[in-house]
């Protein structure tokens, strides 16, 4: 589980997260949504230790994010929005060398490759593959440390519709792996087809977390977008 | 973990062709064009004179300083007076009488200092010629006062004692060619390293790298291995251009007298700090065209004032004191004392220290500036 309490955090005077609580289920696949500058980034980004908290507390699986940094990175995973690998090495030694660092074990090397069907590619370039492969291939980097919870960060921006659902079908396996997935997201048909649970963020604070099913039964709309649209208050205007 | 990121380094640095141009074939180039195009100017040799000899009195003497004179390296006598620059005529009786003069006939075109310069040269072996025949005739009276004339010395080594500075030795051509763009050659390490690193940095890959546990100093030290190893390439292949294949232009062949550990100690001195200046430029920088821009003024800035594009030597002493300032200036200054002083290791030491700290220093901010940068996702 995935225990955020009353966490703060500031960039000079702006708070990007106000006094915000979370609790994330394991095994669950649980979407964030926010407009741009909402707090999605920051909250990844601290789930990570890319960040530092100003307070509150954050524990990931028992683990207290202040005090087991090491041990938290090794059991989780972050799929950056940008394509965090080296376009100039192929597949397999991008693959090699992201696994060397984390001390991976082969089983989980072949894993990663198997469910992004990224096999046949190991000696292609990684610049020469198209969007979709890029995608696929910066998922397995993060597969490779075989982790408990893996943080997608937009991972579907700039790929055609073909590619962006072979990405969401293999993330809906990784619940049948027991892996939790914080998955962010602009598209909410994404977050409709993929996720069991959602939160709305908003100028840093937790507007609504509930299950998808509940979002959707909600009378007054009648689509995710439209009722992330009124408790944003974005519908009125 | 260590080893599979220097392996990445590796692997990036050697598929990027234009590092490698920049990297390998421009100092190289740089190094023969500046050697051979500077050949006559670094040349003790440099001045000759074309000369035409009527010698109208046939005497011993006159003899004696036709010798003197085809002996004389500043000299080309030649055949025929149409061509010469300067036709000398001894005219007859001249061993014979002090009041003869030798008469000195200049062409048009040659400028008044360089006559003074064939004036002093001139006056050199016409005074030699002069005392060797006053000893041959002294002789018959007095073989003390004979001896004591033939004693005398006209050459440089005889009647001057010249002792440069320390700072001042003068190198010829590639000497100073070689080392400068070695040093140089070296900094341009920061073209590769500035764009290797903001591309990781513009794709999060530092920060990826950082959520898997990669710190800030593993990921500074696996850049530095690498580099470091590439410039000590880069060095070893400058002086083979030196010692080989800068004599196939006519020019001076590089000659290392000094010791080889001192070599790997300045190179590695200079490396780091290369690698400092490089990296600090690297995570400051916002994109890799600002960095490649302010690294390649940065370096034709060190460079210049360091005394690569200008040898120091030659520099007013204003400038030599500002180019001090320069760490290119620190290693140039090692390199050149290892190769015209045959310095050692001790000889060298403070320009290897000056260089070891300032490189760490320049790490150590660029370490801090790239936490800095990840944690506040920049």
């Amino acid at each position: 589980m995935i225990k955020i309490s009353n966490i703060t955090k500031s960039y000079k005077d702006k708070k990007a997260l106000d006094n915000f609580s979370l609790t994330i289920e394991n095994g669950s696949i649980f979407g964030l949504l926010g407009v741009n500058g909402a707090g999605k980034t920051t909250l990844l980004s601290i789930l990570n230790n890319l960040l530092n908290i100003d307070s509150g507390d954050i524990s990931i699986f028992g683990l207290d994010i202040k005090t087991q940094k090491r041990e938290i990175n090794s059991i989780s995973s972050i799929i950056p929005q940008h394509l965090a690998f080296y376009e100039n090495l192929s597949v397999g030694e991008n693959l090699d060398f992201f696994s060397k660092i984390q001390n991976a074990k082969k089983e989980d090397f072949e894993k990663a490759l198997e469910i992004n069907s990224l096999q046949g590619m190991l000696k292609q370039k990684a610049s020469s593959l198209s969007g979709g492969q890029k995608r696929r291939l910066n998922i397995a980097i993060g597969l490779l440390n075989n982790p408990k919870v893996i943080y997608f960060d937009e991972p579907t921006v700039g790929i055609d519709p073909k590619s962006r659902n072979e990405i969401l079908n293999s993330i809906k396996n990784y619940k049948s792996l027991g892996i939790t997935v914080v998955y962010t997201s602009h598209y909410m048909n994404e977050i409709e087809k993929i996720c069991d649970e959602v939160a709305i963020i908003d100028k840093g604070k937790l507007i609504e977390q509930n299950s998808l099913e509940n979002l959707l039964s909600d009378k007054a709309t009648t689509s995710l977008e439209q009722h992330f649209l009124k408790i944003t208050g974005e519908l009125d205007a | 973990m260590l080893s599979a990121m220097i392996k990445k380094e590796f692997l990036l640095v050697l598929r990027d062709k234009h590092a490698l141009l920049a990297l390998f074939v421009l100092p190289a180039i740089f190094i023969l064009i500046m050697s051979v195009a500077m050949r006559d100017q670094f040349s003790t040799k440099a001045i000759e004179f074309s000369i035409f000899v009527k010698d109208k009195d046939q005497s011993e003497m006159s003899k004696d300083l036709l010798s003197r004179l085809s002996n004389n390296g500043n000299f080309v006598i030649l055949s025929s007076q149409d061509k010469a620059q300067f036709i000398i005529k001894i005219p007859k009786e001249y061993s014979k009488s002090a009041n003869i003069k030798i008469n000195i006939a200049v062409k048009d075109s040659i400028k008044s200092d360089q006559i003074k310069i064939f004036k002093s040269i001139l006056s050199k072996e016409v005074l030699s010629a002069k005392l060797n025949e006053m000893s041959k005739r002294m002789k018959q009276y007095s073989t003390k006062a004979s001896d004591i004339i033939k004693s005398l010395d006209t050459s440089d080594e005889k009647l001057f004692s010249v002792k440069y500075n320390n700072s001042q030795n003068i190198p010829n051509s590639t000497q100073q060619s070689v080392p400068a763009w070695i040093v140089f050659g070296m900094f341009f390490i920061i073209i590769p390293m500035s764009t290797i690193y903001i591309n990781e940095r513009k794709q999060n890959t530092l920060a990826r790298l950082n959520s898997m546990n990669v710190t800030v100093f593993s990921m500074t030290l696996s850049k530095s291995i690498p580099y470091m190893f590439i410039n000590q390439i880069q060095v070893w292949i400058m002086l083979g251009v030196g010692i080989y294949l800068v004599p196939l232009f006519n020019t001076p062949a590089l000659e290392i007298n000094g010791s080889i550990l001192a070599i790997f100690a300045i190179s590695f001195a200079l490396s780091l700090s290369a690698i400092g200046v490089s990296s600090l430029i690297a995570v400051s920088a916002s994109s890799s065209e600002q960095a490649t821009t302010i690294g390649g003024i940065l370096n034709i800035l060190l460079g210049a004032i360091g005394g690569v594009m200008v040898p120091k030597f030659i520099m007013p002493e204003s400038m030599q004191n500002l180019a001090n300032l320069s760490p290119m200036s620190w290693g140039l200054d090692g390199f050149l004392d290892i190769f015209l002083k045959s310095a050692d290791l001790k000889m060298i030491l403070n320009e290897v220290i000056a260089l070891l700290i300032f490189g760490m220093f320049a790490l150590i901010l660029s370490m801090i500036i790239l936490n800095f940068r990840i944690k506040k996702g920049l």
